[in-house]
Protein backbone atom coordinates (compact mmCIF):
# COMPACT_ATOMS: atom_id res chain seq x y z
CA UNK A 1 0.00 0.00 0.00
CA UNK A 2 3.06 2.35 0.60
CA UNK A 3 4.25 1.86 -2.28
CA UNK A 4 1.29 2.48 -4.46
CA UNK A 5 0.96 5.89 -2.57
CA UNK A 6 5.06 6.56 -2.73
CA UNK A 7 4.07 5.82 -6.68
CA UNK A 8 1.02 7.96 -6.85
CA UNK A 9 3.52 11.10 -5.76
CA UNK A 10 6.29 10.88 -8.26
CA UNK A 11 6.11 13.24 -10.34
CA UNK A 12 6.32 11.70 -14.00
CA UNK A 13 5.75 7.61 -14.47
CA UNK A 14 6.79 5.19 -16.20
CA UNK A 15 5.16 5.97 -19.34
CA UNK A 16 4.03 2.28 -19.77
CA UNK A 17 2.03 2.30 -16.39
CA UNK A 18 0.15 5.36 -17.43
CA UNK A 19 -0.88 3.67 -20.71
CA UNK A 20 -2.14 1.23 -19.27
CA UNK A 21 -4.09 3.37 -16.96
CA UNK A 22 -5.51 5.08 -19.83
CA UNK A 23 -6.44 1.80 -21.79
CA UNK A 24 -8.53 0.69 -18.84
CA UNK A 25 -10.59 4.14 -19.15
CA UNK A 26 -10.89 3.54 -22.66
CA UNK A 27 -12.19 0.03 -22.36
CA UNK A 28 -14.42 1.31 -19.44
CA UNK A 29 -15.72 4.78 -21.51
CA UNK A 30 -16.99 1.72 -24.18
CA UNK A 31 -18.27 -0.37 -21.30
CA UNK A 32 -20.44 1.91 -19.16
CA UNK A 33 -21.12 4.39 -21.44
CA UNK A 34 -20.78 3.39 -24.80
CA UNK A 35 -19.25 6.31 -25.72
CA UNK A 36 -15.56 6.66 -26.63
CA UNK A 37 -13.13 9.26 -25.13
CA UNK A 38 -12.32 12.37 -27.24
CA UNK A 39 -11.14 16.03 -26.52
CA UNK A 40 -11.25 18.04 -29.52
CA UNK A 41 -15.24 17.88 -30.14
CA UNK A 42 -16.23 19.32 -27.02
CA UNK A 43 -14.67 22.45 -27.88
CA UNK A 44 -16.64 22.77 -31.08
CA UNK A 45 -19.85 22.19 -29.19
CA UNK A 46 -18.87 25.10 -26.67
CA UNK A 47 -18.13 27.02 -29.68
CA UNK A 48 -21.56 26.11 -31.27
CA UNK A 49 -23.71 26.55 -28.41
CA UNK A 50 -21.36 30.62 -28.31
CA UNK A 51 -21.50 30.62 -32.28
CA UNK A 52 -25.69 29.87 -31.96
CA UNK A 53 -25.98 32.11 -29.70
CA UNK A 54 -24.15 35.33 -30.83
CA UNK A 55 -24.58 34.63 -34.80
CA UNK A 56 -27.65 32.01 -35.56
CA UNK A 57 -27.40 33.07 -39.32
CA UNK A 58 -23.62 32.05 -39.64
CA UNK A 59 -23.72 28.98 -37.53
CA UNK A 60 -26.96 27.55 -39.29
CA UNK A 61 -25.18 24.97 -41.57
CA UNK A 62 -24.68 21.59 -41.73
CA UNK A 63 -21.39 21.31 -39.79
CA UNK A 64 -23.12 22.75 -36.63
CA UNK A 65 -26.15 21.13 -37.05
CA UNK A 66 -26.02 17.37 -37.85
CA UNK A 67 -21.56 16.64 -37.51
CA UNK A 68 -21.56 18.97 -34.33
CA UNK A 69 -23.89 19.42 -32.62
CA UNK A 70 -23.85 22.49 -29.86
CA UNK A 71 -24.72 21.90 -26.41
CA UNK A 72 -23.68 20.44 -23.09
CA UNK A 73 -22.72 16.91 -24.38
CA UNK A 74 -20.66 13.93 -23.12
CA UNK A 75 -17.27 15.13 -24.56
CA UNK A 76 -17.54 18.56 -22.77
CA UNK A 77 -18.33 16.97 -19.62
CA UNK A 78 -15.23 14.74 -20.54
CA UNK A 79 -13.54 18.03 -21.07
CA UNK A 80 -13.97 19.13 -17.33
CA UNK A 81 -12.94 16.07 -15.89
CA UNK A 82 -9.70 16.04 -17.83
CA UNK A 83 -8.46 19.50 -16.66
CA UNK A 84 -9.50 18.40 -12.98
CA UNK A 85 -7.84 15.34 -13.17
CA UNK A 86 -4.60 17.13 -15.01
CA UNK A 87 -4.95 19.43 -11.53
CA UNK A 88 -4.87 16.29 -9.20
CA UNK A 89 -1.82 14.51 -10.73
CA UNK A 90 0.01 17.81 -10.64
CA UNK A 91 -1.17 18.63 -7.36
CA UNK A 92 -0.07 15.01 -6.03
CA UNK A 93 3.15 15.52 -7.31
CA UNK A 94 3.17 18.91 -5.61
CA UNK A 95 4.14 20.72 -9.04
CA UNK A 96 1.03 22.67 -9.28
CA UNK A 97 1.55 25.97 -9.56
CA UNK A 98 -1.55 28.05 -9.32
CA UNK A 99 -1.78 31.54 -10.14
CA UNK A 100 2.27 31.61 -9.47
CA UNK A 101 4.28 34.10 -12.15
CA UNK A 102 6.65 31.47 -13.72
CA UNK A 103 3.98 29.07 -14.68
CA UNK A 104 2.92 31.12 -17.14
CA UNK A 105 5.79 30.21 -19.20
CA UNK A 106 7.74 27.45 -17.51
CA UNK A 107 9.23 24.92 -20.22
CA UNK A 108 13.01 25.14 -20.05
CA UNK A 109 13.46 24.27 -23.85
CA UNK A 110 11.08 26.75 -25.19
CA UNK A 111 12.59 29.44 -23.93
CA UNK A 112 16.31 28.03 -25.59
CA UNK A 113 14.50 27.33 -28.48
CA UNK A 114 12.31 30.64 -29.25
CA UNK A 115 13.51 32.81 -26.81
CA UNK A 116 12.11 33.93 -23.13
CA UNK A 117 9.28 36.31 -23.81
CA UNK A 118 5.90 35.24 -22.09
CA UNK A 119 3.52 36.66 -25.24
CA UNK A 120 5.82 34.59 -27.74
CA UNK A 121 4.75 31.37 -26.00
CA UNK A 122 0.62 32.28 -25.41
CA UNK A 123 1.10 33.69 -29.17
CA UNK A 124 2.27 30.65 -30.73
CA UNK A 125 0.14 28.58 -28.99
CA UNK A 126 -3.31 30.35 -29.63
CA UNK A 127 -2.16 30.16 -33.73
CA UNK A 128 -0.92 26.47 -32.93
CA UNK A 129 -4.39 25.51 -31.24
CA UNK A 130 -5.96 27.20 -34.26
CA UNK A 131 -4.33 24.73 -36.51
CA UNK A 132 -4.69 21.69 -34.39
CA UNK A 133 -8.99 22.29 -34.10
CA UNK A 134 -9.51 22.77 -37.65
CA UNK A 135 -7.03 20.28 -38.53
CA UNK A 136 -9.01 18.19 -36.05
CA UNK A 137 -12.47 18.80 -37.63
CA UNK A 138 -10.89 17.82 -41.46
CA UNK A 139 -9.65 14.62 -39.90
CA UNK A 140 -12.98 13.63 -37.64
CA UNK A 141 -11.45 13.55 -34.18
CA UNK A 142 -7.79 14.86 -32.52
CA UNK A 143 -5.23 12.85 -30.80
CA UNK A 144 -7.76 11.45 -28.12
CA UNK A 145 -10.68 11.34 -30.00
CA UNK A 146 -9.79 9.30 -33.38
CA UNK A 147 -5.86 8.41 -33.24
CA UNK A 148 -6.57 6.56 -29.48
CA UNK A 149 -10.29 5.74 -29.38
CA UNK A 150 -10.17 4.94 -33.30
CA UNK A 151 -7.56 2.66 -32.80
CA UNK A 152 -8.52 0.55 -30.22
CA UNK A 153 -11.41 -0.28 -32.15
CA UNK A 154 -8.95 -0.58 -35.42
CA UNK A 155 -10.40 1.87 -37.32
CA UNK A 156 -8.07 2.76 -40.73
CA UNK A 157 -8.81 6.34 -40.04
CA UNK A 158 -6.91 6.28 -36.89
CA UNK A 159 -3.72 4.80 -38.48
CA UNK A 160 -3.79 7.05 -41.63
CA UNK A 161 -4.03 9.90 -38.91
CA UNK A 162 -1.37 8.88 -36.95
CA UNK A 163 1.01 8.00 -39.86
CA UNK A 164 0.29 12.08 -41.09
CA UNK A 165 0.62 13.41 -37.94
CA UNK A 166 4.01 11.94 -37.29
CA UNK A 167 4.92 12.54 -40.68
CA UNK A 168 4.39 16.36 -40.68
CA UNK A 169 5.68 16.64 -36.74
CA UNK A 170 8.67 15.28 -37.86
CA UNK A 171 9.49 17.73 -41.05
CA UNK A 172 7.90 20.80 -38.54
CA UNK A 173 10.46 19.88 -35.46
CA UNK A 174 13.26 20.14 -38.23
CA UNK A 175 12.41 23.29 -39.75
CA UNK A 176 11.90 24.81 -36.33
CA UNK A 177 15.48 23.21 -34.72
CA UNK A 178 17.43 23.04 -37.65
CA UNK A 179 20.97 22.54 -35.98
CA UNK A 180 19.61 21.91 -32.87
CA UNK A 181 17.90 18.89 -34.09
CA UNK B 1 -27.72 11.47 -15.67
CA UNK B 2 -25.77 9.50 -14.00
CA UNK B 3 -24.04 9.33 -18.02
CA UNK B 4 -22.29 12.57 -16.79
CA UNK B 5 -21.10 11.54 -14.29
CA UNK B 6 -19.53 8.62 -15.38
CA UNK B 7 -17.76 11.08 -18.24
CA UNK B 8 -16.65 12.91 -15.34
CA UNK B 9 -14.71 10.29 -13.19
CA UNK B 10 -13.51 9.02 -16.90
CA UNK B 11 -11.98 12.42 -17.65
CA UNK B 12 -10.59 12.44 -14.07
CA UNK B 13 -8.57 9.15 -14.56
CA UNK B 14 -7.90 10.40 -18.26
CA UNK B 15 -6.24 13.88 -17.22
CA UNK B 16 -4.28 12.12 -14.77
CA UNK B 17 -2.85 9.61 -16.61
CA UNK B 18 -1.63 12.40 -19.06
CA UNK B 19 -0.33 14.29 -16.52
CA UNK B 20 1.40 11.71 -14.89
CA UNK B 21 3.04 10.56 -17.99
CA UNK B 22 4.36 13.87 -18.85
CA UNK B 23 1.82 14.66 -21.79
CA UNK B 24 0.86 17.81 -20.86
CA UNK B 25 4.60 19.35 -21.05
CA UNK B 26 5.90 20.86 -24.15
CA UNK B 27 9.74 19.02 -24.04
CA UNK B 28 7.77 15.64 -24.28
CA UNK B 29 5.57 16.09 -27.07
CA UNK B 30 8.56 17.96 -29.26
CA UNK B 31 11.06 15.49 -28.45
CA UNK B 32 9.17 12.83 -29.71
CA UNK B 33 9.57 14.27 -33.08
CA UNK B 34 13.48 14.54 -32.67
CA UNK B 35 13.67 11.08 -31.27
CA UNK B 36 15.19 11.92 -27.89
CA UNK B 37 12.43 10.80 -26.15
CA UNK B 38 9.84 8.48 -27.00
CA UNK B 39 7.50 8.86 -23.79
CA UNK B 40 4.44 10.07 -25.92
CA UNK B 41 4.75 6.73 -28.30
CA UNK B 42 5.65 4.49 -25.27
CA UNK B 43 2.22 5.55 -23.64
CA UNK B 44 0.14 5.68 -26.86
CA UNK B 45 1.10 2.06 -27.90
CA UNK B 46 0.49 0.81 -24.44
CA UNK B 47 -2.88 2.76 -24.00
CA UNK B 48 -4.06 1.14 -27.69
CA UNK B 49 -2.74 -2.16 -26.95
CA UNK B 50 -4.35 -2.51 -23.48
CA UNK B 51 -7.93 -1.22 -24.53
CA UNK B 52 -7.53 -2.91 -28.16
CA UNK B 53 -7.25 -6.40 -26.63
CA UNK B 54 -9.70 -5.73 -23.51
CA UNK B 55 -12.67 -4.28 -26.25
CA UNK B 56 -12.13 -6.98 -28.49
CA UNK B 57 -12.45 -9.80 -25.42
CA UNK B 58 -15.34 -8.31 -23.92
CA UNK B 59 -17.32 -8.23 -27.40
CA UNK B 60 -15.94 -11.79 -28.16
CA UNK B 61 -17.88 -12.59 -24.52
CA UNK B 62 -20.66 -10.97 -26.19
CA UNK B 63 -20.79 -8.51 -23.16
CA UNK B 64 -20.23 -5.46 -25.19
CA UNK B 65 -21.37 -3.58 -28.45
CA UNK B 66 -19.40 -0.91 -30.64
CA UNK B 67 -20.44 2.12 -30.71
CA UNK B 68 -19.81 3.76 -34.00
CA UNK B 69 -16.47 3.27 -35.32
CA UNK B 70 -14.99 6.68 -36.67
CA UNK B 71 -15.27 6.41 -40.58
CA UNK B 72 -12.31 6.51 -43.08
CA UNK B 73 -11.96 8.95 -45.22
CA UNK B 74 -8.56 8.59 -47.01
CA UNK B 75 -7.94 11.79 -48.28
CA UNK B 76 -9.39 13.50 -45.13
CA UNK B 77 -7.76 11.47 -42.73
CA UNK B 78 -4.64 11.94 -43.94
CA UNK B 79 -4.66 15.55 -44.88
CA UNK B 80 -6.42 16.45 -41.13
CA UNK B 81 -3.10 14.74 -39.97
CA UNK B 82 -0.84 16.19 -42.19
CA UNK B 83 -1.90 19.82 -40.76
CA UNK B 84 -2.71 18.26 -36.90
CA UNK B 85 1.63 17.99 -37.19
CA UNK B 86 2.59 20.93 -37.43
CA UNK B 87 -0.20 22.05 -34.62
CA UNK B 88 1.32 19.87 -32.41
CA UNK B 89 5.00 20.18 -33.40
CA UNK B 90 4.29 24.12 -32.70
CA UNK B 91 2.23 23.80 -29.50
CA UNK B 92 3.09 21.04 -27.30
CA UNK B 93 -0.56 19.67 -27.11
Amino acid sequence: MKFIMNYIRKETWSPYVAGVLLGLVGISAVWISNSLLGASGAYENIAGMIGKAVAPKLFDNMYFNFIMPPGMTIAVVLLIGIFFGGMAGAATSRTLKWGKKESLNSDGQWKRIFGAQTWKRWALAFIGAIILEYSAGIAGGCTSGLAISGGMLLAPAAFLFIAGMFASGILTALIIYRKNY
Amino acid sequence: MSNYFVALVLGGFFGFSLNKAGLTKYNKIVNVFRFTDMAVLQFMMTALVVSMSGLFALRGLGLIVFPSIPSTYIVGNTIGGLIFGIGMALTGF
